[in-house]
Parts: structure tokens; C-alpha cells; sequence
């Protein structure tokens, strides 16, 4: 039995692995890139020419960090799987500003200088030492400015809410006390293709001396330095997916929309949904079985016809256009009467006040209609195949035998077919885990019940990816450990599994 | 000699699985229904549109819906190209191959039927249509303005011309003044027609969206399912014919896809990309092939181990003949049927998607509509409209996959 057990779960760490890695390729496909965002707000800094001045440019730089934050919170500033980051030196870096430089650039959308320029913003504390060494070098005087404003950004540390919290004060300030160092030495320029760049800043020398005398301080250069880590080992776990996964391990993925990690959201979220899931598919399960044992025994009956007709009907029907029609003919007040069941909620106003038996009943009002509804979904396709798959049971030759021998009715029915679709009914009850967690997205919206469906909703429209990852991996795992649950129901439920391993 | 017994009709297992299923009443009218919600889609143009169908001027007759049917300002999608190509290619196309039934085989027939359709709507995308200005002017403009209802109706009626309008006097793509959210029956007084079904939120005419949104469902059913029984039937067939680790490894892949909460995954892809219906339908599609390669690979294995195909193994034919010219017949039959509930799972999960709002807010869906009705909750025909639109043609397709799989599956005879 127990090697049975781990062959299973052996089985299922490369299924694991593979959704983990459809879930980090589709947080890939997430949102606006740094290009495309920072065109919405138009700031730059860079442009700050005549008229620009300090202040804008604080302002720009400031919204630039904001970006910068998302992107790293999000662990999007990273490769996805080979960080080769680690590997460029002085010299590749002067050639990729002088690139930025040379490929010109469009008034309308973001263009390859843009483009090339953001993704170097993005490459972090790697980039600090060679761009220093850079910034050092006379030899570049033409692409300074360009430099001191790539290693602003890449030297400029992201503050997580779990830092704000968890660093000593001190720390925190001396870290935030750079931060601004850094946004205030940056050099105003112009950038054309016809002019290169073209420093406009009176204070261009001042700044650049302040940054070097900075970044010449060893401890500040080995803080930069295990930052990065060494080129060999960023190479492999410097990289977006084993963020990803790290995030995931530590629970520490977080929502941007929410300003909130993504488990403890889920974690104020996720009871409602399941107090509601697990009495709608008890509910399912109750009505489903007799109705499809019911329905198999008396096969052919006026009964049969009119309970396989409507169930096929009802199976049809899609929940969205049931739940739609109860909220309208239910739920909504008329000119001549008043609603039966109330539109939104689980409680009425007030309801934490209320004595506890009027509480329950409250509760049981509001959440009558929804109940219907998560639970019909699923009973309809039940009950059909419990009765598709007794029907086939008793045409089986052992059922003929158990008859043959003198059984009555009800012991063939019961102690012989049902014993054997109860292998069915086991795989069809291993997603019961999941579901429990996540079952109840459309009838969750349509009545307006603050569950997890819901919240995966507004995730959606808010294009939340590491809430709905979050989601979907809890939920993956629910299933695995449901399939597994299962996997040792067969071996109880049927003796020629058991006797294979034990 | 008159008395020889003439030989017993022989029939194929298709054509007795054929005649089983159709001589269900169920299946009839299912058929009927299928079709007329396929030729609602096809002829939406026709049955709703405020341009003249006949217009019998001075300058001469004209039929301007018609050749307003190529324009590609009114029909900015490519699957309403491709009806359109349909609507007009189909009289034809059925009278040739009802001529041609003698000597050609039907599965030839419609292959035939369905590539010409097809290249002709790929060649209405193609940049090289001749027109007056260059080759493509003429698919980019609108010309027949003049020729509508409500220029007609301005005219003084003794100088109107001759015309012959569609029975709804709406265009899909128009919002009318003063049209929001009206109840059903309401006149128009712009193009003297009548919201039969209401109008919608944005001022449309609900009974043009549902025309409309017939095409959008059948679009969203084909390519979803088409395109996961393409990748199905790849993946499916290699694995279950050569087995070994090819078969080890794209088992695995099978279980991930099957393991995704399917809705999610296509929630959370749609809301990372653009609201595209082809999006859309890629996504849904995307999503669902790991059923169809899990029945695939089932039918291969039980048949790469059968006589015919160790004959063919032996005669030396290449593999991908043998797996799909050989085998693949011999499994299709689960698979046509296992494809009519896949066509009607993507609809519903299209509908359900424009219903959490996540639908192309361009597209006349019926999932859009019916989102409209949640939000505007006193609006009872914006309910039932679509829904009842979307509970028929599902409802339609699984009657047709249950009666087939009946009629085809021999052991179920009931």
C-alpha cells in the first residue's frame, strides 16, 4: 500500500512542475511593459530640457522608481530562466548606451532607443559596478549623463512592505537616504539622434563627483556586490522563474492592485466560498445519487423518460441564464410586490447584532438562491452519470448471477452494481477538493457574494497576475491532493488494486 | 432466372450508425434547429440591415446589401467576411455538388464545398482585390449611404424609388438616439422599423445582436474545437502509436492540462491580453485538447496492435500515412461525437466569459447581452434573449453528441 501511495506522488511532482511552469510562462504574458506604462504617464526625466528644471525631473524619476518597484515586486525585471546579466562588462555596457543613442527615436510609440534604454534601467544591482567603472572612465565623457541616469535606477533599492516592517529603522533610513541621493544627482540632458547627448545640467561635474565618491565606499560596492551575486550563480538563480518560484515558496507573491500579498487576501477570501461550496455539493451529492439509482431501476418508465428529459434540459441550461433569471424574478422588486430573496450579500445589514438563531436563519435567506444554483450545476451531470453508469453495471454477467442465485432487488442494486459504480463516482469526486475552493465564480458575481470567484474576477479585470497564480496553484494543489485522496479510494473500493500492491 | 434474390444491400457501419441516428425524431430536429441557427448566422445580413436588398432608381437598379457584404468598413471581423463569402458562395456551392452526387463521394463533397468557402474568405483578406483606386479601395469604403432606409423614408413618397429592404430595418454596427435599453415592440422612428426584442444598453437592436451573435457562437464553436482536436489529435495519435517515452512524456503533458482549472487558466490568459474574440477562441482552444488526445491516444493504442496495421507496417508505408489514413478513419467516430459537446462547451465558456465581462466588447456576443441584462437587472429581455439563445444551440448540440453517440456506440442500444 505505502509503495503504492509514493509511486502515486512521484507521479504527480513532474505534473506539478509543469503547471508551475504554465503559471510562470502565463504571469510572463502580463500587462504593459516598463515602456509601454511609463509612456501613459509620459515621464521620463530624460526630456527635461530648457524648461524642465530639478523639480520635474524628481517628479519623473520618482514615478520611474514607482514602475521599477512594480516590476521588481513582481519579479518581471528578471529573465525569465537564463540571467546572463552578470557576464557584461564596462565595455558592453558603454556599447549599449551608445546604441540607445544611435537608434533615434519616434514622437508616437516607443521605440527601440526606448526600449533598449528601459531594459538596461531594469538589469539592477549587476549593472552598478560595471557602470561605475563606466561613469569613472573619461574615455565615455560623451555618454555620462546616460550612465549616471542608468545607474541611478539600476542602484535604486525596492523597499518591500515585508522590509518597511522587518529591516531596523536605521537601516531603512540609511537605504532610503540613498535612494533620494541617488534621484537627485541625476544629470539633465537631451538625447536626439541628430545631437547625441546633450548635457544641459550646470551641476553635471558636482553630481557625477558626489555618485563616484558614493559607489567608492567599499562597504556600499560589497552591498551592490552579494546583491547581484557572483555571474555564475545569478546565471541560474538570478532569474524570473526561480523568483517566481521563491515567492511561491515563501508565500511571498504580491498584488500590486491590492498593495497586499496575495496569500493573505486569499486568506480573508476563501472561507465564504467554502462554507458555500461544501453545502452546495453535499446538496448535489444527496439529491444526485438516489435520483440516478432511481432512474436506472425503473429504466424505460414514464418516470425514467420525464426524469432523463428534464435532467438532460436542465444540463443544457447554463447556470449564468438561471441565476440571471432567479436575481430578476426573485430577487428584484416590482412595482407590485417586493422581492422574495435579497440581490447582494450573504447577511442583511447589521446582521452581526442579530440573536444567533435569526442570524442563521438571515444566513440561510441570503444564501438560499445561490445554494440552488452552485449545487444544480452540478447535480444535473451527476445524476446522469450515475445512472449511465449503474444502467451499465446491471447489464453486467455478475449482476445475471447475483439474480440467477436469488437475490432480491435491492441486494443487486445495492450490495453489487452500486458497489461497482462507486468506482465512478470516485473519480468523478476527486475535483471535489477543488472545487471547494474555487467553484463558484459566476454564481459568486451574480449574487454578489464577496467569495474567492469573485475575487479571481476582479483580479482579472485588474489584471492581477500573482493573485490569480496564487489562486489557480492553491487550487492545482487541492486537485493533485483530491486525485490523490481518490487514487486510495480505488485501492479500498476495489480489491484487484489493493491485492496489485500490497 | 427472374427469381435470383437480389443481393443484400450493404451498408457501412457509418451509413447504419447514419440511418440509426436519424431515424431518432430528436435527431431531426435537432438537425432543423442547427440549421436554421447556421442559416440565421449566414443570411444575419440579409435578415437585418437598413440597407436596400433591391434598390430601382433613375441611375438604374443596384442592390446594395449585397455588395455592401465586401465591405470591410460595415464587417471590420474576418469571420464576418467569411459568412459573408458563405452566404453568397452557398446557393451555388449546393446546387453544383447536389449535380456532382452521382460520381463524387460525400465526405469529397463537402470538403469541396468547405475549402472553396474557406479560400474564398482567405482571398477577401488578401491585399490584392482589384477597385477603382488601386486593388484594395474598393473592400475599404462605404458607399451606400443613400441607398438605406432612412434616406428613403426622407424622400416625398412620389419619388421614391423601387426597394426591397430586409424584414429588421436595423444595422448591427448602429446605435440609434435615444434607443437606450427600450422595451420590445418599441417603434423607430429613424428607420420606421420596430425593436421586435428591445434594444440594448448602447442603443443596439437586441434582435440584429442575436442575428449577429449566431455567427459569433458558430465562429467561437468551429475554430475552439478545431483547433483543440488539432492539437488533440497530434498529440493523441503520436502518443498512443509509438508509445514508449514519447508516450511517458506527452501523458505528463495531458495531466497538467487536464489538472488546470480550465476556466481560470482562460480568465487569467484573456485578462493578460488583448479582449479579442480570436483571442478568445485561440484560448478556449488552447485549453481544451487534452480530453480529445486522452480519447485519441485510447483508439490508437487498441488499434496499433490490429492486423490491418501491422499489414501496412509490413507493406513499408510511412508512419504518419499509416496513422493518419489508416487508423484515423477507424477512429473517428468517438471523436465526431466527443466534438459536437466540445462545440458546445466553447460556446458556453464564451458566453460565460463575455458574462464576467471579460467578452470582446466589440463583438455582438451573446455572452455580451446577456452581461448587459445582469447589470441592468430590470430589463427582462436582455435575459432572456441570449439566454434562451445560448440554452438552444447548447442544448441542440448535446441532443445531437448524445443521439450520435448512441446511434454510433453499438453496445447502447437503448
Amino acid at each position: 500500500m505505502l509503495a503504492y501511495v509514493i509511486r502515486r506522488l512521484l507521479l504527480m511532482i513532474p505534473t506539478f512542475i509543469g503547471i508551475l511552469i504554465i503559471n510562470f510562462a502565463v504571469l510572463r504574458l502580463q500587462g504593459p511593459t516598463l515602456v509601454e506604462q511609463m509612456q501613459v504617464t509620459g515621464g521620463m526625466g530624460e526630456g527635461a530640457t530648457a524648461g524642465g528644471g530639478d523639480r520635474k525631473v524628481q517628479g519623473a524619476a520618482k514615478d520611474v522608481e514607482n514602475y521599477l518597484d512594480r516590476f521588481r515586486r513582481s519579479g518581471n525585471d528578471l529573465p525569465a530562466i537564463l540571467n546572463l546579466r552578470g557576464f557584461y562588462n564596462t565595455a558592453d555596457y558603454a556599447r549599449w548606451l551608445r546604441d540607445t543613442v544611435a537608434n533615434g527615436r519616434h514622437q508616437d510609440k516607443p521605440s527601440a532607443r526606448n526600449k533598449l534604454e528601459k531594459e538596461l534601467w531594469l538589469a539592477g544591482p549587476q549593472a552598478v559596478a560595471p557602470l561605475v567603472a563606466l561613469v569613472a572612465d573619461e574615455a565615455n565623457a560623451d555618454i555620462h549623463a546616460l550612465a549616471v541616469q542608468a545607474l541611478t535606477y539600476c542602484a535604486y533599492i525596492t523597499l518591500n512592505p515585508r522590509d518597511l516592517s522587518g529591516l531596523p529603522a536605521s537601516e531603512l533610513q540609511r537605504i532610503q537616504q540613498r535612494n533620494e541621493t541617488l534621484r537627485n544627482n541625476r544629470i539633465l540632458h537631451t538625447n536626439t539622434r541628430e545631437a547625441g547627448v546633450t548635457v544641459v545640467d550646470p551641476k553635471a561635474a558636482e553630481k557625477r563627483a558626489v555618485l563616484l565618491a558614493l559607489f567608492a565606499e567599499p562597504q556600499i560596492q560589497a552591498e551592490y556586490a552579494a546583491r547581484s551575486g557572483g555571474a555564475l550563480s545569478a546565471m541560474v538563480f538570478n532569474t524570473g522563474f526561480v523568483d517566481f518560484m521563491v515567492k511561491l515558496a515563501t508565500l511571498d507573491l504580491y498584488s500590486e492592485s491590492r498593495k497586499e500579498y496575495v496569500f493573505t487576501v486569499i486568506a480573508d477570501r476563501w472561507s465564504i466560498t467554502f462554507w458555500l461550496n461544501t453545502i452546495a455539493i453535499l446538496i448535489a451529492w444527496a439529491v444526485s445519487i438516489p435520483l440516478g439509482i432511481r432512474s436506472a431501476r425503473r429504466i424505460g418508465t414514464l418516470e425514467d423518460r420525464t426524469t432523463t428529459t428534464t435532467l438532460f434540459l436542465a444540463w443544457s441550461m447554463p447556470s449564468m441564464f438561471l441565476g440571471t433569471l432567479l436575481l430578476y424574478h426573485l430577487c428584484t422588486d416590482t412595482a407590485a410586490s417586493k422581492a422574495w430573496f435579497p440581490n447582494r450579500g450573504l447577511s442583511s445589514d447589521g446582521a452581526m447584532w442579530f440573536p444567533t438563531g435569526a442570524y442563521l436563519l438571515d444566513l440561510l435567506w441570503h444564501a438560499f438562491l445561490p445554494l440552488v444554483v452552485l449545487s444544480y450545476a452540478s447535480f444535473t451531470a451527476l445524476s446522469r452519470y450515475m445512472r449511465a453508469n449503474l444502467l451499465e453495471q446491471l447489464d453486467a454477467d455478475y449482476v445475471r448471477t447475483a439474480r440467477a442465485k436469488g437475490c432480491s432487488d435491492d441486494t443487486v442494486v445495492y450490495g453489487h452494481a452500486s458497489r461497482n459504480s462507486l468506482i465512478t463516482m470516485i473519480t468523478l469526486g476527486s475535483g471535489l477538493l477543488a472545487e471547494l475552493f474555487s467553484g463558484a465564480l459566476i454564481v459568486e458575481l451574480i449574487f454578489s457574494i464577496p467569495g474567492l470567484g469573485w475575487l479571481m474576477l476582479e483580479a482579472a479585470v485588474e489584471r492581477d497576475a500573482p493573485l490569480l497564480m496564487g489562486s489557480t496553484v492553491i487550487s492545482v494543489s487541492l486537485l493533485l491532493v483530491g486525485i490523490l485522496i481518490a487514487d486510495l479510494l480505488y485501492a479500498v473500493a476495489d480489491p484487484r488494486i489493493r491485492s496489485r500492491y500490497v | 432466372m427472374s427469381d435470383v434474390p437480389a443481393p443484400p444491400r450493404l451498408q457501412s457501419p457509418g451509413q447504419l450508425a447514419w440511418e440509426r441516428f436519424i431515424a431518432r425524431g430528436s435527431s431531426r430536429f435537432g438537425m432543423v434547429v442547427m440549421g436554421l441557427i447556421v442559416s440565421v448566422g449566414i443570411y444575419a445580413p440579409f435578415l437585418s440591415n437598413e440597407l436596400a436588398l433591391v434598390w430601382w432608381d433613375k441611375n438604374g437598379l443596384s442592390f446594395p446589401a449585397f455588395a455592401d457584404l465586401f465591405n470591410r468598413r460595415s464587417y471590420q471581423k474576418p469571420h464576418d467576411l467569411f459568412f459573408n463569402v458563405t452566404a453568397l458562395l452557398l446557393p451555388p456551392l449546393l446546387i453544383i455538388q447536389w449535380l456532382v452526387r452521382q460520381h463524387v463521394r460525400i465526405s469529397r463533397r463537402i470538403l469541396g464545398m468547405v475549402g472553396i468557402v474557406v479560400a474564398v474568405g482567405l482571398l477577401c483578406w488578401a491585399p490584392f482585390i482589384p477597385g477603382k483606386n488601386g486593388w484594395t479601395a474598393a473592400w475599404d469604403h462605404r458607399p451606400f449611404v443613400e441607398q438605406n432606409i432612412q434616406t428613403w423614408r426622407e424622400l416625398p413618397p412620389d419619388s421614391r424609388p423601387l426597394a426591397v429592404f430586409a424584414p429588421v430595418k436595423h444595422r448591427f454596427d448602429a446605435t440609434y438616439p435615444g434607443a437606450v435599453l427600450q422595451s420590445p415592440g418599441t417603434h423607430n422612428p429613424l428607420t420606421g422599423g420596430t425593436y421586435w426584442l428591445g434594444t440594448d444598453a448602447g442603443g443596439h437592436d437586441v434582435l440584429t445582436h442575436l442575428f449577429f451573435g449566431a455567427r459569433i457562437s458558430l465562429t467561437v464553436g468551429l475554430v475552439a474545437t478545431g483547433l483543440a482536436f488539432f492539437i488533440g489529435i497530434i498529440i493523441g495519435a503520436v502518443s498512443g502509436y509509438f508509445g514508449g517515452w514519447i508516450d511517458i512524456l506527452l501523458q505528463r503533458m495531458v495531466e497538467i492540462m487536464m489538472c488546470f482549472p480550465t476556466f481560470i487558466l482562460i480568465l487569467t490568459v484573456v485578462a493578460m491580453l488583448d479582449r479579442d474574440i480570436f483571442i478568445i477562441m485561440v484560448v478556449i482552444g488552447l485549453t481544451g485538447w487534452a480530453g480529445v488526445a486522452r480519447l485519441v491516444r485510447g483508439e490508437f493504442l487498441s488499434h496499433s496492435v490490429r492486423d490491418y496495421v501491422v499489414a501496412a507496417e509490413a507493406l513499408g508505408l510511412p508512419k504518419w500515412r499509416i496513422m493518419f489514413r489508416h487508423i484515423m478513419p477507424n477512429a473517428i467516430a468517438p471523436l465526431i461525437i466527443s466534438a459536437t459537446f466540445g462545440i458546445a462547451g466553447s460556446v458556453g465558456a464564451e458566453s460565460g466569459l463575455a458574462f464576467v465581462g471579460l467578452g470582446d466588447p466589440t463583438t455582438p456576443s451573446w455572452g455580451v447581452l446577456m452581461e448587459q441584462g445582469r447589470q441592468n437587472i430590470r430589463y427582462p429581455w436582455l435575459i432572456y434573449t441570449p439566454g434562451l439563445a445560448i440554452f438552444i444551440i447548447v442544448m441542440t448540440l448535446n441532443l445531437l453528441g448524445n443521439n450520435l453517440r448512441e446511434a454510433i456506440d453499438p453496445k447502447n442500444h437503448r
